[in-house]
């Protein structure tokens, strides 16, 4: 631990030095400085990334930005794909950083670590303190200060088809986990709907963001920190536990490529009409249903349903008797922990306007925003406005299945492991692994070096 | 059958029925070819839930526009192509001005270090461009060139130029220079010389590399994608990307998406139709000559 | 002419190559010069996240060229990527070649349709291109897949890019595809170079259609066949959006890692950059080691 210190502490030293040597012509010294809303003339750049942010939400941060400050909103979107690629070449160059950025939750402790965000300690409270996801709040801390602090969260529950599980002689949703595994291998084996390489679950190969929660819900977890080195946890027995359920879904309840990824797979959810010529009696064009069950981030509920048409576009209109969703279970009453999505929000270190940024931050946080975040289906950072996202099936499945999420390790190098894809290879050779702990040892000693660079 | 039909024409004889044959493996292999592009076309005008059926939809029937309407309805999509036009003019001007002045030093005179530019020019294209990308960023802030068509045009020049030179070297070393030098004897000055007589036999070569210069600068996104980070200064590869991505985010929705690459191919194909007979006629005449 | 005119010409003679070659020698020390040699410098370093926001870099000199030679996994991608790079090329060069042939034979009509049907594949961005074909291998709703299982084969289903091999066979399919129009239309345009009448006369004296090619048309085209193939090969050895993008839709990375998606996970992907820069630089020297003997050909022929 004290290594760890010493080693932050030499981070943070060095870059103090380096923005003071670089921002020595602009009169701000990071630190310390208050929100200001005096922004005459000058723009302030935010970075979002990928559509999730609606527009009118974008409106809004503009036009209330203009109103405290005069000063222009500048809103950038970058992809999720090349966010990485992006923070790192554009937070350390004072002349193009973005002012305030949003970066996926499991990116901040790699950013963070190395000194790319402000200080913002003397914020917290006044931004919701205690009340702002802890979790998040977590991920973004380096020793006891807080450089990033939550945006949004999301969460994955599970979808059904209704219709299926009920043909299969299952009515009500599973209570535990184990109860979920036998379920779903049942429907598998009896395909009540008699459809080629039908899935009773449909779990991707290199899906590991859903598959996780087998790992979790029987308290294993990927790494585990002792005395400031992290090491990879596969190999635990708990883990192992999860590992071995998941291998028993994969060969008997999936019937999904083992190079599946976590994208669209409520598309096998879906009745499609047949198109001319196409009947389900004809084996080479079966109807696109061939999943009873999947497992999403709660968005997905927006393209599940039966197909319609307004204005010539085609629309999917959810249908209670058809579809339905819960909380994946866990085995001790409670839900299982389910990986938690979402997005963190900070202040580049080599901002020129830091003031003007924590005032953006001051809007970001405020109630109507939160709450605007709410109503569009993001979960807000700060508790106190969670109602924001209603009462309905997919508000409640997102509340309940969050209040039990987990996020990846804070580890320094967990970035590295995410870009080199080696978690994804590690589930997709589940299925077929003779000797699971083999292949757990293996990727061990692959994840825990990387887990530990900066 | 026409070939048997014309068996008594002597002369043609043992030509024709290979000719047929010829020309039917020629119509295969471009239906090959085409194919990816047909589809791209033929997906661009069907609504996403018939593209989504496993029995493929050949021809669009019942198809529309509205996949370009809500492509247009975006609103960036013309500013990208100002951008990626702007872009493709300034490569294949600089990149054929300067390339064809480098492949006359090359293979016209004989000179020190003649060598060693042309190693150096072939090894440029060795370096995997993956491992620059940190360093061209670095290079484009510290000249303030980020975000601005001349900062992507310089990397991209710099791209294409050394295959350019190859490209016209071998154009320049393959009209005889006694053609010009019997022009000189004929009272023409050097320069003259050259216009006259060495430059309408490049023309192929040129239009040749300018196609090529022009493709690498319609095509690239790995440069842009780091060096134009404003979301106003975009070129159609980073637009069409961020709008494969951001359908992607939700649920991808493949008749836009396809329509989207239309859009971005579009120019190109009327491009290549244009010059494409420049092409040919160039071609020609360079085999009338040789 | 006296020797008092002559030798200003003379010199001006000298320099004019070199003032031939200032604006492209410029443009490249311009923008290739700083990238260049900021490589070679971080490849002797340990350069991560932490010295990209500003920390000093220290040297450790070979450490990382040492650490991948010592790793089987950069020998496993290496080898991939030369087998790839090596039957890609073969392939694209051997279609190159015939299509090229096939377009001076074919009747006008004929000759048009193949050679826009190759323009517009070849105009087609690769962003655009890679999305097509990833839809017409899709495992579920993929073209491919429906046509091979309605003439009766068992590919329902069949997910392409799972395996390994059959991920690198439609690689270079796409490749291969992208590759061909300019192939082939710089051999075409070699190959009017060949006359006519030469090919005539040695067909009345009974050499056959190979001995005419071998013969007469592979040495008058052989400049452009050196230059199109040593392009194909630096091409296809650092062939890197094609394999990304294939690898995004589908596949484990691990296992169809080349050499160019190798750099972008160590680079873009881990932020370590002095053992990406290493690679980078590494694979600079196995391109001219490849080349060599071809290069030095190549230069010979130039000098006689």
């Amino acid at each position: 631990m004290k290594r760890k210190i010493a080693g932050a502490t030499a981070i943070a030293l060095a870059s103090v030095l380096v923005l003071a040597a670089c921002s020595s012509a602009s009169p701000n010294k990071a630190a310390g400085i208050g929100a200001s809303t005096n922004g005459k003339g000058k723009t302030v750049t935010l970075w979002l990334v990928g559509a999730d942010t609606p527009d009118a939400l974008r409106t809004y941060l503009k036009d209330e930005f203009k109103k405290e400050t005069k000063g222009t909103l500048n809103i950038q979107q970058q992809d999720w794909g090349d966010i990485v690629t992006k923070l790192t070449t554009s937070l350390p160059d004072a002349n193009n950083t973005p002012d305030v950025t949003e970066m996926g939750n499991t990116q901040s402790p790699t950013f963070t670590n190395v000194g790319a965000f402000l200080d913002i300690s003397d914020m917290y409270k006044e931004l919701g303190g205690s009340k702002l996801l802890q979790s998040f709040v977590d991920a973004g801390k380096v020793d006891g200060k807080n450089y990033t602090l939550p945006y949004y969260f999301g969460s994955r529950y599970v979808f059904y088809r209704k219709d299926v599980w009920t043909k299969a002689g299952i009515t009500t949703p599973p209570t535990t986990l184990d109860e979920f595994n036998t379920d779903v291998a049942t429907i598998a084996s009896k395909n009540p709907a008699k459809i080629n390489n039908f899935s009773g679950f449909y779990l991707g190969g290199q899906d590991w963001r859903d598959g996780i929660s087998w790992i979790f819900a029987n308290g294993g977890d990927i790494a585990k920190q002792s005395g400031g080195k992290w090491t990879a946890s596969l190999e635990d027995a708990n883990t192992l536990k999860g590992l071995t359920q998941l291998q028993a879904l994969y060969k008997s309840a999936s019937k999904a490529p083992n190079d599946a990824k976590d994208s669209n797979q409520y598309i096998y959810l879906n009745d499609d009409d047949a198109i001319p010529g196409a009947t389900t009696a004809d084996k080479a064009t079966p109807v696109s249903l061939s999943a009873a069950t999947i497992m999403a981030p709660g968005w997905a509920h927006w393209s599940i349903g039966t197909k319609g048409k307004t204005d010539g576009k085609v629309t999917r209109t959810w249908d209670d008797k058809i579809f339905g969703t819960f909380v994946l279970p866990g085995n001790d009453g409670k839900a299982a922990p389910v990986f938690a999505g979402g997005s963190n929000i900070g202040i580049s270190a080599k901002s020129k306007n830091p003031g003007l940024a924590k005032t953006l931050l001051k809007i970001m946080f405020g109630k109507t925003y939160q709450e605007m975040l709410g109503k569009n289906g993001l979960g807000p950072a700060n508790s106190d406005y969670t109602s924001a996202l209603g009462t309905d099936e997919f508000a409640k499945a997102l509340i309940s299945s969050s209040s039990n999420s987990k996020l990846t390790p804070a580890a320094p190098g967990w970035a590295s492991v995410e870009a080199s894809g080696v978690l994804e290879e590690f589930f997709s050779k589940i299925k077929d692994a003779p000797d699971l702990t083999a292949l757990a040892k293996e990727y061990d000693a692959k994840i825990t070096p990387m887990l530990n660079t900066k | 059958m026409s070939g048997a039909i014309r068996l008594g024409n002597r002369r043609r004889t043992p030509i024709k029925p290979s000719r047929v044959m010829f020309n039917v493996i020629g119509i295969v292999i471009a239906l090959v070819w085409i194919f990816p592009v047909y589809w791209m076309v033929n997906s661009s005008l069907l609504p996403n839930v018939v593209l989504q059926e496993q029995t493929p939809t050949f021809v669009p029937f019942g198809g529309s526009w509205d996949n370009f309407t809500a492509v247009f309805a975006g609103g960036t999509f013309f500013p990208a192509l100002g951008m990626s036009v702007v872009i493709a003019l300034v490569v294949v001007v600089c990149c054929l001005f300067f390339a064809f002045l480098a492949a006359l030093a090359i293979s016209r005179f004989r000179f020190r270090g003649r060598k060693g530019f042309v190693l150096a020019i072939l090894f440029i294209q060795m370096l995997p461009a993956e491992g620059l990308f940190i360093a061209q960023y670095k290079l484009m802030a510290s000249v303030n060139l980020l975000n601005t068509v001349l900062g992507v045009s310089i990397l991209y020049i710099a791209a294409v130029v050394p295959f350019t030179i190859w490209m016209l070297r071998g154009f320049v070393a393959g009209i005889p220079a006694e053609l010009e030098e019997a022009a000189m004897v004929d009272g023409l000055s050097r320069t003259k010389a050259f216009l006259r007589i060495t430059f309408p036999l490049l023309a192929p070569g040129l239009v040749a590399s300018g196609v090529y210069a022009f493709l690498q600068a319609w095509n690239e996104f790995t440069v842009a994608l780091v060096v134009l980070q404003d979301n106003a200064d975009q070129t159609l590869p980073l637009w069409l990307r961020g709008f494969i991505q951001a359908s992607a985010s939700r649920a991808t929705d493949w008749g836009q998406v396809m329509a989207a690459s239309t859009l971005v191919a579009l120019p190109v194909i009327i491009f290549f139709l244009f010059v494409q007979g420049r092409m040919t006629s160039g071609l020609v005449s360079g085999a009338v000559k040789g | 002419m006296s020797a008092l005119t002559a030798t200003p010409r003379r010199r001006r003679r000298i320099l004019t190559p070199y003032f031939l070659l200032i604006p492209a020698v410029g443009i490249l020390v311009l923008a290739m010069g700083y990238p260049l040699v900021w490589q070679l410098i971080t490849s002797t370093q340990q350069f991560g996240l932490a010295q990209q926001f500003g920390q000093p870099a220290p040297f450790v000199w070979f450490a990382n060229y040492v650490q991948l030679a010592t790793d089987p996994y950069m020998w496993t991608v290496i080898g991939r990527s030369i087998a790839f790079c090596f039957v890609t090329a073969a392939v694209t060069m051997v279609l190159g070649v015939l299509i090229a042939l096939l377009m001076g034979v074919v009747n006008r009509v004929v000759r048009i349709i193949i050679q826009i049907s190759l323009l517009l594949a070849w105009a087609m961005p690769v962003v655009a291109a890679m999305t097509v074909w990833n839809w017409l291998f899709n495992w579920r709703i993929g073209v491919v897949n429906w046509l091979l299982s309605s003439v009766g084969l068992p590919f329902q289903d069949h997910n392409w890019l799972q395996e390994p091999l059959s991920f690198f066979a439609i690689a270079m399919i796409i490749v291969v595809w992208m590759s061909v129009p300019f192939v082939a239309f710089s051999i075409y345009a070699g190959l009017t170079q060949v006359s006519g009448e030469v090919l005539e006369a040695a067909q009345m004296d009974g050499a056959s259609a190979s001995q005419r090619f071998w013969n007469i048309i592979v040495p008058i085209i052989r400049p452009v066949l050196g230059i199109v193939l040593l392009l194909q090969v630096i091409w296809d050895l650092r062939v890197f959006t094609q394999i990304k993008l294939l690898q995004d839709a589908g596949s484990i990375a691990s296992e169809t890692n080349l050499l160019g998606t190798y750099i972008y996970q160590l680079g873009t992907g881990s932020s370590n950059f002095g053992l990406a820069s290493a690679v980078s630089v590494f694979v600079l020297i196995l391109t001219v080691a490849i080349s060599a003997f071809y290069v030095r050909s190549l230069l010979k022929e130039d000098e006689s």
